[in-house]
């Protein structure tokens, strides 16, 4: 994928892979072009080159809205609307997985926000609402972008239980993070950005290997020194 | 569509009706009471022009002034909130989700007609007189203009970045047809051909209780264009430069599409006085004139002499014989220093070789002048024709208390127990 807005190049011909029932984190720091790279996975904005491929097959964009279902960061749907009206509305729209409503709800602690509108929850209420919005999809491979943005500790640790049981369960999560312990926490595999462009891709092994190689020493063992090292 | 900006137009729609309802029927029922019978004043007594018209201008001011704020909340909200970006994940087309819109929005505004349902209500209640089929017009005029709005809002919501310079761009345009009516009185000739089809013109007509097939068809052309440029726009996977190639391949379809419908001449006077149409006799006796006729009138565009003959005469006569060709030639936009000139105010009838030159600018000297060319003899006109008109020297009672006080008061209620609903 290759993206850009005028003469700023926010990604540039970047390429991975992403395996089923992984957790997948693209790491970068601010403006590496993570939440571009997501977008135009997910046909939210129009890359400038660049395709998704399921298997072997380039895809269209009714497979693309089949299998892939993209969660943005910052964002407040509906702000008038209850979080009640919300949650159920994206349910019908997309024909979200009903069956597990009760079990996202009292995992994201929904429940208390459910009367409330969109417009009036704080930060990490209305992450838990979009995270809700993104578990009850039906699509298979779930983007989140930055799911730990606005969450407390607390709630980022009990958010990595409940993303990890969805990725046992079969489902596929790719995570835009800057938060590099959130996400050697978390991820299986990283892609890492910078400036646009990908420096790495691998298993937090593999990673601390080439970093080491880099360095010409040991391997690194500290995710964020791997991180350091690479970009 | 429960938005503020709904609400807001629910809330207001009623004292506007209220003043230009209650204007209207104190004005109707003051010159009824003056005149006692209605023989001879006719016109002035249709309810019509006496009672809708003006009662359903207040819709016309909604839809040019709150209805493009609700159908832009509705649109640019979504594209505001981020909404749109989880909206476009899903495989519904972006011409399928803003057709849908679009329908929410034509609901809402048939909800909001509801005041003017209250007027006709209470018009029923003092005893007026209703002619559905004229009704039928005026309220089908402000649905076609609402449309038009929703579809100009989505188009501009669609197109843009931010609400504010979707409102801005919505209402140049409106400001701009009103431009283009200035300029039409001023200069005629295309503008004053092209006027026809501004909201404000076509509302006029609907108000009027004309329906012109020209003008319904374009109107719809515009519509659909407009919201299939929305729907380009709102896809924001789409590359740019697709969309801007796309959005020109509709101009010129909608080009395509609006130029033979311009030729087309069929018209309806759903009025029940005919007042956009002669007496059935002199229009069978029209229609027996199967060769062209020219018309030549030397009178300037601000001249009050064409504008009368323009809107009482030829405008009919253009209904009656869709091949009559009318040219105006004028020096000047007044006409006020052609006075001097010998032929300014002549009109000239041309058919079949032959010419005759009038000034007379009635319907009646007009139709005298073409039936003396066309060797025709003016018709008897029918006595069982002639529209008695509807007096009612009737206060419009209770209807300040209803538009004023029990609208607003129960809308806001409505509004309230909705937010309380939701929270």
């Amino acid at each position: 994928m290759t993206k850009s807005y005028g003469r700023v190049t926010a990604i540039h011909d970047v390429g991975f892979t992403i395996r089923a029932a992984e957790i997948l984190g693209i790491i970068g720091p601010n403006g590496a072009g993570k939440t571009t790279l997501l977008e135009c996975i997910a046909g939210v904005q129009a890359a400038d080159s660049g395709e998704v491929t399921f298997g072997t097959s380039q895809s269209s964009r009714c497979e693309r809205s089949a299998i892939l279902f993209y969660v943005p960061d910052g964002i407040a749907p509906w702000p008038n609307q209850s979080v009640g009206w919300a949650v159920d509305f994206m349910l019908g729209f997309f024909g979200g997985r009903r069956e597990l409503y009760a079990e996202v709800a009292r995992d994201l602690n929904l429940d208390p926000l459910l009367r409330r509108t969109v417009g009036a929850l704080s930060k990490g209420q209305r992450k838990r609402v979009l995270l809700a919005a993104a578990l009850l999809a039906p699509q298979p491979v779930i983007l989140i972008d930055e799911p730990f943005e606005g969450l407390d500790l607390r709630q980022s640790r009990e958010l990595e239980g409940t993303l990890r049981r969805h990725a046992s369960a079969g489902r596929t999560l790719v995570l835009s993070i800057h938060q590099i312990a959130d996400a050697a926490r978390i991820c299986d595999r990283f892609v890492l950005l910078s400036s646009g462009n990908l420096v790495a891709e691998g298993t937090l092994e593999e990673l601390s290997r080439a970093a080491g190689n880099r360095m010409g020493h040991a391997p690194a063992q500290d995710f964020e020194e791997i991180f350091l090292a690479l970009t | 569509m429960s938005s503020r900006a709904w609400w807001v137009l629910m809330f207001l729609m009623g004292p506007l009706v209220g003043v230009t309802f209650i204007s209207a029927a104190r004005t109707y029922a003051e010159a009824s009471g003056l005149g006692g019978t209605a023989g001879g004043v006719g016109e002035a007594f249709s309810p019509l022009v006496g009672i809708w018209a003006p009662t359903f201008s207040a819709c016309e001011i909604a839809a040019a002034f709150l209805l493009p704020f609700v159908a832009i909340r509705l649109v640019s909200g979504d594209r505001q909130s981020g909404a749109l970006k989880l909206e476009i994940q899903h495989p519904m087309s972006a011409f399928a989700r803003i057709a849908a819109k679009a329908l929410v929005l034509l609901a809402g505004w048939f909800i909001a007609l509801s005041a003017p349902a209250m007027a006709v209500a209470l018009w029923r209640s003092y005893g007026g007189s209703l002619y559905w089929p004229e009704l039928a017009t005026v309220l089908a005029g402000h649905v076609l203009n609402a449309g038009l709005t929703i579809a100009l809002a989505a188009a501009a919501a669609s197109l843009v970045e931010h609400p504010s310079t979707a409102a801005i761009l919505t209402l140049a345009v409106t400001v701009g047809t009103w431009i283009i009516s200035f300029i039409a009185a001023v200069h005629g000739g295309f503008w004053e051909r092209a006027v026809d089809y501004t909201p404000t013109a076509m509302v006029a007509q609907f108000q009027h209780g004309l329906v012109r097939l020209d003008v319904v068809l374009i109107a719809a052309t515009l519509i659909v264009a407009g919201l299939m440029l929305g729907g380009i726009w709102m896809r924001l996977g789409v590359p740019l430069r697709r969309r801007v190639a796309e959005s020109m391949v509709l101009g010129a379809l909608m080009v395509a599409v609006i130029l033979p419908c311009r030729l087309t001449h069929q018209s309806w006077d759903t009025s029940e006085n005919r007042m956009n149409s002669f007496s059935r006799e002199d229009e069978r006796a029209l229609r027996q004139i199967r060769k062209p006729l020219g018309i030549e009138a030397h009178l300037a565009p601000e001249d009050p002499r064409r504008v009368d003959l323009e809107h009482r005469v030829f405008s009919k006569l253009r209904r009656t014989l869709p091949k009559v060709q009318i040219h105006y030639i004028s020096a000047t936009s007044i006409g006020l220093f052609e006075q001097t000139n010998p032929h300014y105010g002549e009109i000239w009838y041309k058919l079949d070789g032959r010419s005759l030159m009038s000034r007379a600018t009635t319907a009646e000297a007009v139709l005298a002048t073409i039936y003396e060319l066309a060797g025709l003899k003016v018709p008897e006109e029918s006595a069982e024709e002639i529209f008695r008109g509807h007096p009612l020297a009737v206060p419009p009672r209770g209807a300040a208390m209803v538009f004023y006080l029990v609208w607003p008061g129960f809308i806001a209620v409505l509004a309230f127990i909705s937010h309380w609903r939701k929270v």
